[in-house]
């Protein structure tokens, strides 16, 4: 009987040990994710939180690189108007979804913006990199870089560089990627305009105007 | 070098293949580059600062469309080695990928074929775009004067 209790005992605590190190050794995702989220054919689940009113009946989903030029472009000459008369107003919201596939410092960029999400300045971050964007991999998305722009946003840098060195959102980067790819989008930026019954993809930094005749027709 | 233009073009053919040359080619880089949307409508969107991206493209395509012919005359006219085509074909071509390979779906479509040595060659593509479209376009400026060169000599014109 004894004997019986110290093998149990034994199996109880490998299995605690067990479940202790698969914790610490991959650390979960603490954000509170809504794994439902979907916008017409897309999981945004893993995508951004969403920018402006949550219940507005449209909603624009970007799907983006931080180093990609025509993103930047179209973050500069396009999305003020959108933030502007469609954000603002409450008749649309953003999601933006990674598509990281133009330089080895894609992917961190991606992963960065989400360690400033756990502390509540996604958009803030987001806003940081496509304002420092340079060329493709010449460094300005480089790991020092990114901490940098964390500790301009006097984000806690323990936290956030634990992060980012652990690579804790690298799974949530690829998902978007897969989400991209599964819903045919073949560069950046691609949107798509995503209304109660219909949704309509817009590829490239197309100007205002466009983005203005389909929402408008979607309203 | 009004006459050797005048020779080569005075054949009605040579006109419309540097016009058809001028305009597929200007159009082709203009959707590259994103200056033109063919969808969901079709619009033309110029953004701020990239003014001079645009005028180089210009300058490609008509550069193009006036060594193109002129090479190709040489070679069906004047029965000359088709080596000395390569200047004209070689600067169109290397002005072309500069700014085919960006963020687009060229761009995505030869990362995603060719992983990180087609990431690197995008990246360089895409960084270097504007200095490699203007030796694109001295390497057919070249090519012009050298053309223009061994057509005077090849046809015996006065200079």
């Amino acid at each position: 009987m004894n004997k019986k209790g110290v093998v149990i005992g034994v199996i109880i605590v490998a299995i605690i040990a067990g479940l202790a190190a698969s914790y610490s050794s991959s650390p979960s995702e603490t954000v509170n994710l809504d794994m439902g989220r979907t916008h017409g054919t897309i999981s945004t689940a893993m995508g951004s939180p969403i920018l402006g009113d949550t219940s507005a009946p449209l909603t624009i989903v970007e799907f983006g690189d931080y180093q990609c030029e025509q993103c930047y472009a179209w973050f500069h000459e396009t999305k003020p108007a959108i933030v502007r008369d469609y954000i603002d107003t409450g008749k649309a919201n953003l999601v933006f979804v990674d598509l990281a596939f133009l330089g080895r410092d894609s992917i961190p960029a991606s992963m960065a913006t989400y360690c400033a999400e756990d502390q509540g300045m996604y958009w803030e971050y987001h806003n940081i990199l496509y304002n420092s964007q340079e060329s493709i991999d010449n460094g300005w998305a480089n790991s020092e870089r990114l901490k940098a722009f964390a500790f301009s946003l006097d984000l806690d840098m323990e936290l956030f560089e634990s992060c980012l060195d652990s690579e804790k959102y690298s799974k949530r980067v690829q998902y978007n990627i897969q989400q991209a790819k599964a819903n045919g989008v073949r560069g950046t930026p691609g949107f798509f305009i995503v209304g109660p019954n219909e949704q309509q993809q817009i590829g490239g930094a197309q100007p205002f105007s466009v983005f203005k005749q389909i929402l408008d027709s979607m309203i | 070098m009004v006459q050797t233009i005048k020779l080569v073009y005075s054949n009605f053919k040579y006109v419309v293949l540097a016009s058809t040359i001028f305009v597929s080619m200007m159009i082709g880089l203009l959707i590259l580059s994103e200056y033109i949307f063919l969808e969901p409508y079709v619009v033309a969107h110029l953004p701020s600062g990239s003014e001079l991206g645009f005028l180089l493209i210009v300058l490609l395509s008509a550069l193009s469309a006036l060594v193109i012919p002129m090479n190709i005359f040489r070679i069906s006219v004047l029965k000359s080695s088709k080596q000395k085509m390569g200047g004209g074909i070689f600067g169109s071509i290397i002005g072309t990928a500069a700014g085919a390979c960006s963020c687009g779906p060229v761009g995505f479509a030869v990362i995603s074929t060719f992983g990180s040595v087609g990431a690197t060659a995008t990246a360089f593509l895409t960084n270097y775009e504007i200095p490699i479209r203007i030796i694109a376009i001295a390497i057919l400026i070249i090519t012009y004067f050298t053309t223009v060169k061994s057509l005077k000599v090849e046809c015996k014109l006065n200079p």
